[in-house]
């Protein structure tokens, strides 16, 4: 199985201050890798989401306790393999991780119509906004 | 254009095929019919539709709650198409997990038609082996 990969991000426990190691793993990057190829190639704009993140929500399951939203809107993304296009206006990405700070999914979502960094329906979507970037 | 930051992990040949997977990580189950950017449609806590970024047409889906949906309904229960081994289940058909969610919820036409979305996805392997079933 393919190693992990550590990414630093903002910690959803003290996002002002704090950072914390977001986990890509292995064998979820791996199963990308040979099944889903342009999900695949569109982890550099998760991995541009964890480090430029916009908002954090968190309680985002109902099923599973716990685990956070990271959402930004990269410059661009792959639309095909072989094309890369700006990312859209009316989209956001958003990359969710699980209690411990693993990743599990990484999806361009529509955006808020307040918020553009925002996916939609959020306020009922998720527990709650818990940190957002002012500057 | 830019190596992909895995490339030192995993090469540079990604590859893509239409078979559903469960992610242990998330406790979902995946499927994804086209070598295209997705687009997420959230239709309740279970389903989301993928739809592609090229033109928005549904291009798979993501079923979450995998083993809150095994606890309900057991593996017999999903057993409509299911293969046995010696009295063991060895494979669960996603149609019956994409029902079994559906049962889940309301009956609105909403998501009425967005489960046929999905079941119409296709095409894709109709089964997922019980030993892959794993949360993380």
């Amino acid at each position: 199985m393919a190693a992990n990969f550590v990414c630093r991000t903002r910690d959803p426990k003290n996002p002002e201050q704090g950072t914390a190691d977001a986990i890509f793993p292995g064998a979820y990057t791996e199963r990308l890798y040979k099944v889903a190829q342009v999900q695949y190639l569109n982890l550099v704009a998760a991995k541009f989401v964890l480090e430029n993140v916009e908002r954090i929500f968190f309680g985002v399951r109902e099923y599973n306790e716990g685990g956070w939203c990271y959402t930004a809107r990269p410059e661009q993304w792959h639309i095909r393999a072989d094309v890369v296009v700006p990312f859209p206006p009316d989209k956001v990405f958003a990359v969710y991780l699980n209690p411990l700070m693993y990743v599990y999914e990484c999806r361009a979502e529509f955006a808020a119509d307040d918020d553009a960094t925002c996916p939609i329906n959020w306020r009922d979507r998720y527990r709650g906004l818990i940190w957002k970037r002012t500057s | 254009m830019e190596a992909h930051f895995l490339e030192g992990i995993l090469g540079n040949r990604p590859s893509f095929s239409p078979e559903p997977w469960y992610n242990p990580y998330g406790d979902c189950l995946v499927c994804q019919t086209a070598n295209e950017a997705v687009v997420a449609d959230r239709v309740d806590e279970v389903l989301t539709i993928y739809r592609s970024g090229i033109d928005n047409r549904p291009i798979g889906f993501q079923v979450k709650g995998i083993s809150a949906l095994i606890r309900t309904f057991g593996l017999d229960g999903l057993s409509v198409q299911s293969e046995s081994e010696a009295g063991e289940i060895t494979s669960v058909s996603v149609y019956a997990l994409l029902l079994a969610a559906y049962e889940r919820g309301p009956r609105t036409v909403r998501r009425r038609q967005a489960y046929t979305c999905a079941l119409e996805s296709g095409p894709f392997r109709d089964r997922i082996e019980r030993r892959d079933l794993q949360p993380a």
